[in-house]
Formats: structure tokens, sequence, C-alpha cells
């Protein structure tokens, strides 16, 4: 087993609550109106943060759906700057900019799986180092992406990390609905390698699983479909009543597991957190999100921004609309021909 | 200059383009060491071999989807759907992911992406093997459509695409592999997307088409001027860009025009071209704009293929209608 | 100035929320993001935290209202101004474009041309079709360059088919529509206007003469009979063009018009021939008719009047004309006085052939009989000359083997 050092732990605390904290904000702010649709990521901080503490930013890319990218501190303060853009539907919201590893929000389930195949697969073709760690839920697990993309990484060996995030429901469906399967990862059988099972809120034993899958697919041995296990502590989204269907006792239950309680828990018994310093990691945490609102907030829209990066350079049709939209006639095609 | 019919153009042109750039890669369904089903891809393998041409499980989806990872990783991949109908398989990442890629990313990545897909009818194929989807297609923002009528133009556009930063969709037809043949430039060979070309001048009326119908429309246009009558054939090349300037230049000249496509009327892309022929030419017009086009019925099975396809006879009535003569 | 927050849309196209309860009172002291009130929506029930810090003021309605996304919910002295809203969607314009590659600057789109031709919407060509106007030769008025109807009516006659004829007839003919017109005022234009002014012209400027007779058309129906049993096809119509052709070469100044005040002798011998359509009188012209013979004539003016019934006929046939033949006996009539057309001196107008008590020898007997009728201009033509014009055509029409020894 591969634990983390104690100053990697730290840290891992530090972005977990962060992440929580930052999440709790934007809740927030969705319900003042100032931002839209956002998934929270309650009880599912050790899960993200774990695995992403294993990477090397430098040449590991990470894929996620749309629950992780706040935490994904790992990668740099970009991400929750472009996390912030993408909140108050800014176009450039989706441009993380290279050379971070990263890829924006993906609100298509399970089509990111593919994706990751292909990635790593293209990295091995140039022989560049490097994994690619792509996240999913129980849910996307049942889409069709999930199976092509697991079959072909199996037959091409591709260095990809297949972490699906169990949190037992995909909005109000339950994991015994969603699959007959024994689990997520007895899936890996169909596809030819190794699926494992791990306690997500521990995030030592995520850290060491996916370290192990790291190593696997670096040494050329493939692809790992990892299920990490936790529990939605909160609604699947702003737009979702988890009481219309969550049993308030297996809520209650899970609660008792959150993986920042946990590991706070650990740490403070070795000295290496307090309340100080848990007050100081919120504090900090809000003002890095204050100011990430404040500066996407800020950020310079043009009047046809919108028509931009469709093509790489206008067809003949879009700079008419262009022209149009511009003119501010209000006629799509106001370079035309009305005369 | 060779003779070649437009597989072995397409041939060749794979083979120039994968020896000119390491990036450029070929995956799809029994393209490696078969050369593909119809061999467009012949002699690759052996010439590149199997870290630049892969044989991919039939998996339409993951194909589509793996070439959007390849594009991020910064290859250059063609992607092959065996038939255009089984693009259907992939339509979530061919629209949802591949058309999307560069606006979702604001062009942090360059999607380099070409899929070459065979379509057309009049060979007898089984069911949703010569399907027209290109309408569809077409009104996927983010993508580029391009339908080579010529051996030569489908050397030069294919190299095009392949080069092009943004994602093509490369449709080839099926009747065209083997019976269209014609003179095709040596060496690199480059044909511009986004420009249609007249691929027989004319005077009295234009027939826009694209694709086999381009020969047909020829082929009609040729019988037409036995009876005295000068009609000219624009050939589209792309659909998307499509060449608004030339479509305009075209109909002003004339006034009159057929359109023909393969695909079922309703919502092919013909009228789309129509509605471009009244935005543009709305003034030079001299008469209704005639479409010829398959019916709104799926592709038919063989015995009825014939009357589907709009072939020289339905054509050549197109024409004689829009001239307003017997 | 205090802060109001206004109830958004949380649900994602909600309108309307109840408040369940206020958790603050005006007076209290709030810190940013604490829970304010508590919200029901049709999706669920929510707190609604505060977007700033400050002291309550007023509350937006009480526990139990119903409140519309927009109204206010609760009002705040925050020491600052302004409201809690989506952020601005214009924020200041920056040169800088969007991050990644900028899209290269659209190309001009160049339109060349209309290639030269008249810029007319569908419905104008059609209608100078109808009216025989050349758009090449029309002045357009229109936004663009382009013709429009009042163009056309203002297009002079030298913008016509020919300076003589009624339009050709619309492609689609309707259901009898003969003398159909609705009570009141309706505008003299289009086909209508064309002949009205045309007739009007004639009649005003050209001082008719016209002589009426009749002949035994016996001889000329037994040829058309002989004719067709060796096959060949003959009309009594191409025999009187091919007889007035000939009269025509005899009599050059009934060839001719007075125009401005001079006379003109026509070098060719175009013959018009009126065809009765649905659509109306049309005269396409046969040109050079002295060059054709009986049969050859047959046969073009057989296809002219299948093109005029067609509406196939084109511009350049109707113009031209040098003199005019009217056929009014295939609708039945048998005396007329036809207005010869402006530009011609003389019309030939044929009666329908029917059979008539003649004497013959001295005795009554039944012959067809074909009566007819010639205008003339008077200021060429005297009646002398209008007589022995008249003569040449009797002559050949009693006794049609004239036209085949040339006599």
């Amino acid at each position: 087993m591969t634990r983390p050092s104690d100053e990697q732990r730290r840290q891992m605390l530090v972005d977990m609550v962060s992440a929580r904290t930052q999440s709790r904000r934007m809740w927030n702010l969705q319900r003042q109106g100032q931002i839209g649709t956002m998934a929270p990521i309650d009880g599912h901080e050790a899960a993200i943060v774990g695995a992403v503490h294993t990477l090397d930013p430098s040449c590991d890319w990470v894929l996620p759906q749309y629950r992780e990218p706040v935490a994904l501190y790992r990668y740099g303060p970009e991400i929750l700057e472009h996390v912030m853009l993408y909140n108050i539907g800014h176009p450039s919201g989706g441009h993380i900019p290279a050379p971070i590893r990263v890829l924006p929000h993906q609100i298509s389930l399970a089509t990111q799986i593919p994706h990751a195949v292909g990635l790593a697969w293209g990295l091995t073709l140039q022989d560049d180092p490097g994994v690619v760690l792509v996240f999913f839920g129980d849910g996307s697990s049942s889409e069709g992406d999930f199976y092509e993309a697991g079959n072909l990484a199996g037959v091409l060996g591709a260095p990809v990390i297949f972490l699906c995030v169990n949190n037992q429901w995909a909005i109000s469906t339950p994991t015994h609905l969603q699959t007959a399967a024994e689990s997520f990862a007895a899936k890996a059988a169909a596809f030819g390698f190794p699926g494992v099972q791990v306690d997500g809120n521990d995030v030592d034993a995520v850290f060491d699983a996916v370290h192990t899958a790291r190593e696997r697919a670096l040494a050329g041995q493939g692809p790992t479909l990892i299920e990490a296990t936790v529990y939605r502590l909160g609604p699947h989204t702003t737009a979702d009543d988890p009481t219309r269907y969550v049993p308030v006792e297996d809520l209650e239950a899970a609660r008792q597991r959150d993986p920042i309680a946990r590991l706070r828990t650990e740490l403070e018994a070795s000295g290496l957190w307090d309340d100080t310093v848990h007050a100081d990691v919120e504090a900090a945490a809000i003002a890095d999100i204050d100011a990430a609102f404040e500066k996407a907030k800020s950020t310079p829209l043009e009047p046809d921004a919108m028509l931009d990066h469709c093509y790489s350079q206008d067809t003949q049709r879009l700079a008419r609309q262009r022209a149009g939209m511009l003119s501010g006639l209000g006629d799509q095609d106001a370079g035309g021909r009305i005369s | 200059m060779t003779e070649l019919n437009m597989l072995e153009a397409i041939n060749e042109c794979l083979h120039a383009e994968m020896a000119r750039d390491d990036r450029v890669v070929v995956l799809g369904e029994d393209v490696a060491r078969t050369g593909g089903v119809f061999r467009a891809t012949d002699g690759l393998f052996e010439k590149f071999g199997e870290n630049r041409i892969f044989d991919m499980p039939l998996a339409e989806g993951a194909i589509a989807g793996a070439s959007v990872g390849l594009a991020i990783a910064g290859l250059v991949p063609v992607a092959e759907m065996q038939f255009l109908g089984f693009a259907y398989q992939a339509m979530h990442q061919i629209a949802g992911q591949v058309a999307r890629l560069r606006y979702r990313t604001q062009s942090r990545f360059d999607p380099a992406i070409t899929i070459r897909a065979p379509f057309g009818g009049g060979v007898r194929t089984p069911e949703l093997h010569s399907d027209s989807l290109e309408g569809q297609l077409a009104n996927v923002a983010g993508l580029k459509i391009v339908v080579p009528a010529t051996a030569a133009d489908a050397k030069g556009l294919l190299a095009s695409s392949i080069r092009d930063p943004d994602p093509v969709v490369f449709l080839e037809p099926l009747r065209g592999y083997r019976g269209i043949r014609g003179e095709v430039p040596d060496g690199e060979h480059l044909v511009p997307l986004g420009s249609a070309r007249t691929a027989r001048p004319g005077t009295d009326a234009v027939v826009i088409a694209w694709s086999h119908q381009v020969e047909l429309a020829c082929r009609a246009s040729d019988r037409l001027s036995e009876e005295g009558l000068s009609i000219r054939v624009l050939d589209l090349r792309s659909l998307v860009p499509l060449d608004l300037v030339a479509i305009a230049e075209a109909v002003d000249s004339c006034g009159r025009v057929v359109v023909t496509e393969e695909s079922p009327q309703t919502g092919g892309f013909g009228g789309e071209v129509v509605a471009t022929v009244v935005e543009e030419s709305f003034w030079s017009l001299e008469a209704p704009v005639v479409r010829v086009s398959g019916f709104d019925v799926p592709y038919p099975v063989g015995m009825v293929e014939d009357s589907y396809v709009p072939d020289e006879d339905r054509i050549a009535a197109a024409v004689r209608r829009v001239l307003e003569v017997a | 100035m205090p802060f109001v927050f206004r109830l958004p849309d949380i649900g994602e196209g909600l309108d309307e929320a109840e408040i369940v309860e206020w958790l603050v009172q005006p007076g209290d002291t709030v810190a940013r993001d604490q829970a304010l009130v508590e919200v029901l929506t049709d999706k669920a029930s929510s707190e609604l935290p505060s977007p700033v810090a400050g002291v309550v003021l007023t509350l937006g309605g009480a526990e139990g209202d119903l409140l519309h996304v927009g109204d206010v919910l609760i009002e705040i002295q925050d020491g600052s101004s302004g409201e809690a809203q989506a952020p601005p969607t214009d924020p200041a314009r920056n040169p800088d474009k969007a991050p990644g590659n900028a899209p290269v600057a659209s190309p001009a789109i160049e339109r060349p041309a209309s290639g030269g031709r008249p810029k007319a919407s569908p419905a104008i060509r059609k209608l100078a079709r109808e009216l025989g106007i050349d758009l090449a030769a029309v002045t357009s008025t229109g936004p663009g360059g382009r013709i429009t109807a009042a163009d056309l009516d203002a297009a002079g006659p030298e913008s016509t088919a020919s300076p003589t004829t009624p339009a050709p007839p619309p492609a689609v003919f309707e259901s009898s529509t003969l003398g159909q017109m609705t009570p009141g005022r309706h505008a003299l234009r289009g086909v209508r206007g064309v002949i009205a002014r045309n007739m009007a012209q004639s009649w005003s400027e050209i001082p008719h003469i016209h002589t009426f007779d009749e002949l035994d058309a016996s001889l000329l129906l037994d040829f058309r009979t002989r004719m067709q049993g060796m096959g060949r096809t003959v009309t009594p119509l191409a025999v009187a063009l091919v007889a007035s052709a000939r009269a025509l070469q005899r009599y050059p100044l009934v060839n001719a018009c007075v125009e401005d005040d001079e006379i003109l002798v026509h070098e060719r011998v175009n013959l018009g021939v009126a065809v009765a359509t649905e659509g109306g009188l049309v005269v396409p012209v046969l040109e050079d008719a002295d060059r054709l013979d009986v049969f050859a004539t047959t046969a073009a003016v057989g296809e002219l009047a299948e093109r005029a019934r067609s509406g196939s006929l084109a511009a350049a046939d109707l113009r031209g004309a040098t003199f005019t033949i009217t056929n009014y006996g295939s609708l039945g009539g048998r005396w007329a006085t036809p207005i010869i057309p402006p530009g011609q001196a003389a019309i030939f107008g044929m009666g329908r052939i029917a059979d008539r008590p003649t004497v013959v020898d001295g005795a009554v007997v039944v012959r067809p009989v074909l009566p007819f009728v010639f205008g003339a201009d008077h200021r060429l033509v005297d009646g002398d000359l209008l007589e022995a014009f008249k003569r040449s055509i009797i002559n050949d029409l009693t006794e049609p083997l004239r036209l085949l020894v040339g006599a």
C-alpha cells in the first residue's frame, strides 16, 4: 500500500475543505440568482482530491464530469477562475489555457470517457509520458460510451484510469436500479482489465488505489477501473430536492462517515490541524472564490463573441451573420441582398 | 496527370498525407490489415505500420470519441465510418463532441479530425448503407461537410480536409468509387474547402448538384444540348462552408435553377440551396426553382432503388420544366 | 441606498415561490450568505441566503404570500448601493478577443454584378412576358435598379414586342373568362390596356375604308380535298395568305404605311395572322411570306397557331407585320369592319364559308360561299387600287391552281 505523506495528507485536507467551502458559496450564489445551476461537492471530496494528488500535473490529464472541477486545485488557480466564468455563463469559461491538462465541464454524461481513451492512446503513440484520469458517476456507467470506451481501452492497453465515483444516486435513481452487476468495478471484466473497489471516503485508500493504477499505466500494463464508494451528502444539483427520495436514516448514517470530518480527526490527532487552521483555510477559500467571481464578472464580452470559435475562420454565412449582429439591424444576414 | 478512379485518388491522397505528416493517423473498422472494405486504405498498414493505422473494435461511438481524444493529444485523426448510415451509432459524439470541441474550449484545441464515409445509392447495398445524411449533418454547427464529385477533387479536397484545423465529414459516393474516373494531378494537389466549381458551362439554366449527382447532371445536360439547350452544372464540392458567391453568380447569369440530391426531399440539403438561391438571387429568377430528390421514405430496397435515386431522365425533365419547354 | 434582493429563478425556469418562513426580521444584522427566508417552489423548499452583509430594512411579503421572480424579496442596508443580480451581460468593451486563436477576420463577401441581366421580381417578369415587353428595354426606377410594375406601365410602345400586336396569352389558360368583369371601376392596364391604346391610335390616325364581297369557294374547298387525297395538307387560310403575298408584291403601295408624314413602303412581306386563343386575340407573324409556297405556308401557320394556343410564342414572333389577315370566320362571323393595326395600310378579313344560294349560268344553285372584307388606309389606297388588289386575291382564292402555275 502506498500511503501519502503527512504533508500530502494535510494538503489534501486543505483542498477538501476549500472545495466544500467554495461549493457552498456557489450554492448560495445560485440561490441568490447570481450563477446558474451547480452540483455541490459535499461527500465527494476525498474521492476526488485523493485521486488527483497521485497525479503529476506536468504530464497527467484530468477529464472531469461536472462536479469535480472545484476540487482540482492541484492543477492551478486558473481552474477556479474558469469554473466561475463557466458559472456565470461566459463563453471563455471553457477555455482552460494551455498547458493545463484539464478539460472543462462535460454536461453530456460519459461522453468524456472515449475522449480519455483517445487522449491516453494519443500520448502513447507519441511516446509522451503521462496517464489520463477520467471521472464519472454510477449513473454514467450505464451509458454506451462507458462500454465502448472501456472495451477500446482494454484492446489498446491505454494508460487510462477510469474512476467511477459511486455516490449511490443518479439524481433519484438508486444504484440497485442502475445495474444488476455485483458492483461497478465488476464491469471491468467485460473490458479485460482489473476493476477495484475502494472506500471513497478514505483519502488514503483512494490515494493508494489510484497510485497503483497510475503505476500500472505508466509501466504499460494498461487501464484500471476504480469504483470509489461515497455517499452524496447534498442534492444532485441546485435544481434537485432529495428529501423526496433519500431515506433520512441513510443520509444520517452517511453523515457519520463524512470524509472531511474523518481526515480532520486524524490530522488533529497528529497535531497537523486545529480549529484555527480550519478557519483560516475556509477564509482563504472564500477570499479566493470571491476574487475569482469578481474577476469573472468583469471579464469583457464582445457583442459578437457568441460567433467566435465555432470554426477556425468564419464561413461566408457566419461572416454575414456576424455583420448582421454587429450592425444592430436585426437582420441576421445583413451583409445581404435586400436590394 | 494520371487517370484514376475516385477510390485510387483517395488512396493516393491518404498515402501522401500520412507520409507528409507524422501526426496523421487512420482509424476505423477493417481499415488496416485488409485495407478497407472498399480498399480505400489499401497499402497504408504495410507502409506505415500498426502505430499509424488501426483496426478498431466495432464501435462507431468509440471511433468518433477516441478521435476527439487523439486530437486533444495533438494528433490528426482520419476516422472512417464504414458506411455513412452507421454514423448514426456515433451521432452523439459527432454532433455533441467532435463538432463542439473548439467552441466549448474556445480554441484551446484544434479538432483537426476528418471523418470519411461512403454513401449514396445505385449499387444495391443492404439497409442503411446508402443513406444520404448530409442534410442532417449540415445542421450541426461546427462541422464541415465535403462532397467531391470527381477523382481529382477527391484527392484535392481530402488533402485539404485532413489539413483543416476544423472537423470535416468527407463523403465519398459509392457509385463513384469505381464509376468515376478522371485525370488527377500528380504530387501535391489541394482544392480549397468552401469553393464550388462549374462542372459544365451553360447559359440557359443551371443544375446545382453535389457528389454523384454531378455526373448525372452533366450527362443529362449533354443530352439536352442536342436539343439546343445550354445547361450549366454547378458542383458545390462543399456543403459547409457553402460557396454563396458562386451560387449567386450562377443563378444571376440565367435565372433558372434545378437542384438535385439523393436524400429525401423534406429537410434535405437541397432546401438549404433553394433558400440560398432565393436569398441571393431573387431578382434574377425567371421561374420557380425545381428540386429533384429522393422521396420522403427511408432509402428503399434494391428492386425499387433505381426509381428512388434521381437519374438523368428526372434531371432532364426538371430542366425542361424550369425552362418551360415541352 | 439599500440593497434590493429580488426573488431569483432558482429552479431552472420557475416563475414564482411562496414565502414559507422568515428567518430574519427588520432591524436584524445579517452576514453575507446567512439564510434569510425559506421559500417553497413546485420543485422544492429552499432557503435563500443573503447576497450582502448589513441590516434588514423591509420584507417583501408576509409568510404565505406568493412572490413572482423579480419581485422584491427583501431590502438590506449594507452601506453600498445596488442590487444583487446576475453579472452584467455586457461589461466594458475590450479590444482583446476571447482566449485561444481568434477567428481570422471575416472574408469580404464580394458579389459579382448580376450577369448584366435586368433585375425584376418573378411576378414582374411574368407580367412583362404577358405584355410582350422586353425587360432589357425598360427603364428601371425601383430600389437597387429593379424594374417595377410602374416601370412596365410607363414602358413606351418601342419596348413592346411589336408596335401593333396585343400581348401573347398567359401560359396557363383559365376556364372561360370571356366578357367577365365585376361591376365597378378597373384600371385599364395590362393586356387590355395595350390593346385599347393600339385600337384608339389606329382608329384615330387611319382613315379607314372598307369594302365587302363574297366569292365562290367551291374550287378552294375542292383544292383542299384533292390535296388531302394526295397526302398534302392545305388550308383555305394558307391559300389566302399566299394570295395576299402575291397581291402585295404586285401592288407595293398596299405593303406600306404612313409614318411621320411620310409613306414607308416595307421591304419585306410579313403577314400577321390573327389567331383566337382562350386568352384572347393573338397575331403571330409569318415572315417573308412571299417566299413560301402554299404547303410551307400551311405548315408555318399551323405551327404558329399551335404555339399561340400553348402560350409559347416569343416576343419576336409578334413583331414586324406589314399586312394582316383576320379569319373571324373561324368564330362564326360573316361581315366585319376590322381595324388596321398601326404600321400597316390594309387588312383582309375572312368570314365563315357557308352554303348559299348563288346564280350560275342563269340558275340558282347552292355553293359554298366565302364572305370577306378589305379595310384600307384611304390616305394611301384609293378605291381603284383597292379593287385591283382585291381582284388579285379573289382570283387566287376562286381558282387556287393559279398559285401553282404562278399566274
